[in-house]
């Protein structure tokens, strides 16, 4: 019995422990509810810390196109991304008219995006410490021409 | 016992002088147009843009500098005449007055001032505040043909809050400007 609680309170403990490391970056949340009637809505929150990781052990050939067409924005965005992080929450950039709304917002670490227009509501927060260490593998695996 | 109280005190006001020390600095920009409704306000920490524009290298932004193809247009170097008007006394150095627009460039209390005036067409105010230390850095570039944006920023971080730019028209609005607030307000 007492053996069993030993192993159950290992479990728990371990639980525990990789969950507040899973944690430890965030959650990236993406959120989308569409307006028509039947709309989808679909709700994502995935641990932060996963997307350095996936980058990394993603092949480097399936990451070609992607880093190509972003190759000339790494340093400038990993810049912005390291340098956010240390900046105080704020509104970003706000864009709207008569029919859309477009809300871009630093918030507790993260980055916010929020779209909202008669087709739908979209929202996405990133981690800025999650994007920067994603932007700086990229950078790393960005190959110079 | 007398002491004790000097540090302390001594301790409090270095402490609120830590806390009052000058935080971040925001350039702000802030686009109206009437005739869509659309409407654009974008706060971005001036820290942040010294950290981003030396990392871009697209198109005519390389290395913090802007190129300018004719920057030293008909062998007038705008590094000499910003030197020769910054010791120069406040007054109006340019007035340009002509069918549909008026030009005036002056120069009040250490900064420069443009101020053009269209009459023609879309009828638009634009008025343009650049302090000395902030033109000078722009100009600052060994190449005459380059405006060093990255030196023109860091310069702006010891700028007072102000007004750099507004524009005025029938059809839109706008205002840049730097300041301590986070948001447009």
């Amino acid at each position: 019995m007492i053996l069993a609680a030993k192993i159950g309170l290992g479990l728990l403990g371990t639980a525990l422990v990789a969950g507040g490391i899973v944690s430890s970056e965030g959650f990236v949340r993406v959120s989308v509810q569409e307006h028509r009637s039947g709309g989808t809505h679909i709700w994502l929150a995935a641990p932060a810390m996963a997307a350095p990781i996936a980058l990394r052990l993603i092949p480097r050939r399936r990451l070609e196109n992607a880093i190509d067409n972003a190759r000339e924005w790494l340093p400038a965005a990993t810049a912005a991304a390291s340098e956010l992080e240390k900046c105080p929450d704020g509104p970003l950039v706000e864009v709207t008219d008569r029919v859309e709304q477009v809300n871009v917002s630093k918030r507790d670490g993260s980055l916010v995006v929020d779209v909202n227009d008669p087709r739908e509501t979209v929202h996405v927060a990133v981690p800025l410490g999650a994007l920067g260490s994603s932007l700086r593998i990229l950078a790393e695996r960005a190959t110079p021409r | 016992m007398k002491k004790v109280f000097a540090v302390l005190a001594l301790i409090f006001v270095a402490t609120a002088a830590a806390w009052a020390a000058p935080g971040e600095r925001y350039l702000h920009v802030r686009v109206d147009n009437a005739r869509d409704g659309q409407k654009v306000r974008v706060n971005i920490p001036l820290s942040l843009a010294a950290q981003v524009i030396p990392a871009i290298d697209n198109g005519k932004l390389r290395d913090g500098k802007v190129r300018i193809g004719n920057f030293q247009a008909n062998g007038v170097n705008v590094t000499q005449i910003l030197a020769a008007l910054k010791n120069a006394p406040d007054g109006e150095f340019v007035t340009v007055e002509q069918p549909g627009q008026n030009v005036r460039v002056a120069k009040k209390n250490g900064v420069l001032i443009v101020h053009v005036v269209n009459t023609k067409g879309e009828k638009e105010n634009v008025d343009v505040t650049v302090p000395w230390a902030v033109a000078e850095a722009l100009t600052s570039s060994a190449n005459s043909h380059e405006l060093n944006v990255e030196a023109a920023i860091q310069a702006l971080e010891n700028a007072g809050d102000m007004t750099l730019v507004t524009v005025t028209g029938d059809r839109q609005s706008v205002r840049i400007w730097i300041d301590s607030h986070n948001d447009d307000q």
